[in-house]
C-alpha cells in the first residue's frame, strides 16, 4: 500500500511538473494530438528518394511525379500534399509559390519561395499568364501554398497553373501557418 | 576443513552483497543516471519525441501528445528519486514498470521489422535495427537492476534464521 502511494505521488508529481512546462514551453505542443500530422502520404509517391528537382530546367521532358490522370479539361489536377511531403520536396528544391499579396509575403514567407499573388495573377490574360510561368519547367515540382487554414488562393492558383500546362503541381494547404509551427525554414523581406 | 563453498553460505554472502548499502547506491546510481540521460534530450522538445513514439504505431493517435509531454519528466524524476534514495520501493517499481513497457514497445518493433530509431537517449531520425536490438538487451539488464533494488532496498528481513555458521 505505501508503494503503491509512492507511485501515485510520483506519477502525479511528474504530471504536474509536465504538463505547466509544456504550458510554458515555446515549442509545446497540445495535449491532444488530433491527426497524425507526421504520418507520411500514402496517396503520393512519398518515397522520393534522391530526386532533385529544378523547377527553372526549361528543356527536361515533360515527366509526371504525382501520377495524376488529365481531366476532362485537359490538365493534370493539382495535388493535395502533406507537411512531410512538402519538407522532403522542399528539401529537393521544389518551387515554392506563394499564393497571397506581396504585402503578406514580405512579411513572413517560406524561404526561397517565389511571390505570384492570385489576386495578380487572375485578371491577367492567358499570355500574361503563361508569361509570368514561362520561366519555370512544365515538368519541375511546384508546391503552392497561402495561410493554411481555409484560405483558398492556393488551390486557386494552382489550378490556374496546372492549366497552363504543368504536370507536377501540388497544394501544400497546411500553409505557411503549419511550416513556421513544425520549424521549418522561413524569411521575411521587412527590415 | 575449510567449508566456506558450502551452498548455505555462498548464498547468504550473496544475499549481503544485495542489501549492501554501497552496492545498492552504486546501482541506483547508475539506473537513476540512465534515466535522467535518457530524459534530457526529450524534456523540451515533445514534438519531436512524439514523432518517435509515433514511428511505433502502438499507441492511438489521440494519447500520443501526452505521452511525449509526461514520460520524459517521468523518467527524469524516477531518475532523481533514485539517485537520491528517496521512496525507493516506488521508485524503482515505477521504474521496472516503464522498462517492462520500453521492452515490450521496443520488441513488438523488432519483431514487426520496423526499421526505427528507438527514440531511447537522441531523437535523431536515424534507422538501424542493430540499435534497437542493442535497447532490448540493455533495457533487460536495467530492469534486473530495478528489480534488485526493488526487493533489496533496506534493512535484510531477519526471518529467525541465522547465517549459516562457519565451520573451522
Amino acid at each position: 500500500m505505501k508503494v503503491f502511494k509512492q507511485i501515485t505521488a510520483v506519477f502525479i508529481f511528474s504530471a504536474v511538473i509536465a504538463l505547466i512546462v509544456n504550458a510554458v514551453n515555446p515549442n509545446g505542443v497540445p495535449l491532444i494530438m488530433e491527426k497524425n500530422i507526421y504520418k507520411q502520404d500514402t496517396t503520393s509517391k512519398s518515397n522520393i528518394g534522391d530526386f532533385i528537382n529544378d523547377p527553372y530546367d526549361t528543356t527536361t521532358k515533360p515527366s509526371q511525379f504525382f501520377g495524376g490522370k488529365k481531366n476532362k479539361q485537359g490538365f493534370i489536377e493539382p495535388e493535395n500534399i502533406s507537411s512531410v511531403l512538402a519538407k522532403q520536396l522542399y528539401d529537393r528544391k521544389a518551387l515554392f509559390i506563394d499564393a497571397r499579396t506581396k504585402a503578406e509575403y514580405d512579411t513572413l514567407h517560406i524561404k526561397d519561395a517565389v511571390n505570384i499573388s492570385y489576386m495578380d495573377f487572375y485578371p491577367k490574360s492567358a499570355a500574361e499568364r503563361a508569361d509570368v510561368m514561362k520561366k519555370f519547367g512544365k515538368s519541375g515540382i511546384i508546391v503552392v501554398y497561402c495561410n493554411g487554414g481555409t484560405c483558398e488562393v492556393s488551390i486557386d492558383l494552382a489550378y490556374e497553373i496546372a492549366k497552363l500546362g504543368f504536370n507536377n503541381v501540388s497544394i501544400y494547404k497546411g500553409g505557411i501557418t503549419e511550416w513556421k509551427t513544425l520549424g521549418h525554414p522561413v524569411e521575411t523581406n521587412m527590415k | 576443513m575449510e567449508n566456506s563453498g558450502s551452498p548455505g553460505r555462498n548464498q547468504y554472502e550473496m544475499k549481503n552483497l544485495l542489501y549492501n548499502k554501497y552496492f545498492q547506491f552504486a546501482l541506483r546510481f547508475i539506473i537513476g543516471a540512465t534515466f535522467i540521460y535518457a530524459s534530457v534530450a526529450k524534456l523540451f522538445h515533445p514534438a519531436e519525441f512524439a514523432k518517435a513514439i509515433l514511428r511505433y504505431d502502438m499507441l492511438p493517435v489521440f494519447l500520443v501528445n501526452i505521452q511525449a509531454v509526461i514520460m520524459p519528466w517521468l523518467e527524469f524524476f524516477i531518475g532523481l528519486l533514485l539517485i537520491l534514495g528517496i521512496f525507493k520501493k516506488g521508485t524503482s517499481l515505477l521504474a521496472s514498470i516503464s522498462l517492462i513497457v520500453f521492452l515490450i514497445a521496443l520488441t513488438s518493433a523488432s519483431v514487426r521489422g520496423l526499421d526505427i530509431s528507438c527514440g531511447c537517449f537522441s531523437l535523431e531520425e536515424t534507422s538501424s535495427k542493430g540499435d534497437i536490438l542493442f535497447r532490448i538487451i540493455q533495457d533487460i539488464f536495467m530492469l534486473l537492476g530495478t528489480v534488485i533494488i526493488y526487493l533489496f532496498s533496506g534493512k535484510p528481513k531477519t526471518d529467525g534464521t541465522n547465517p549459516p555458521a562457519e565451520q573451522v
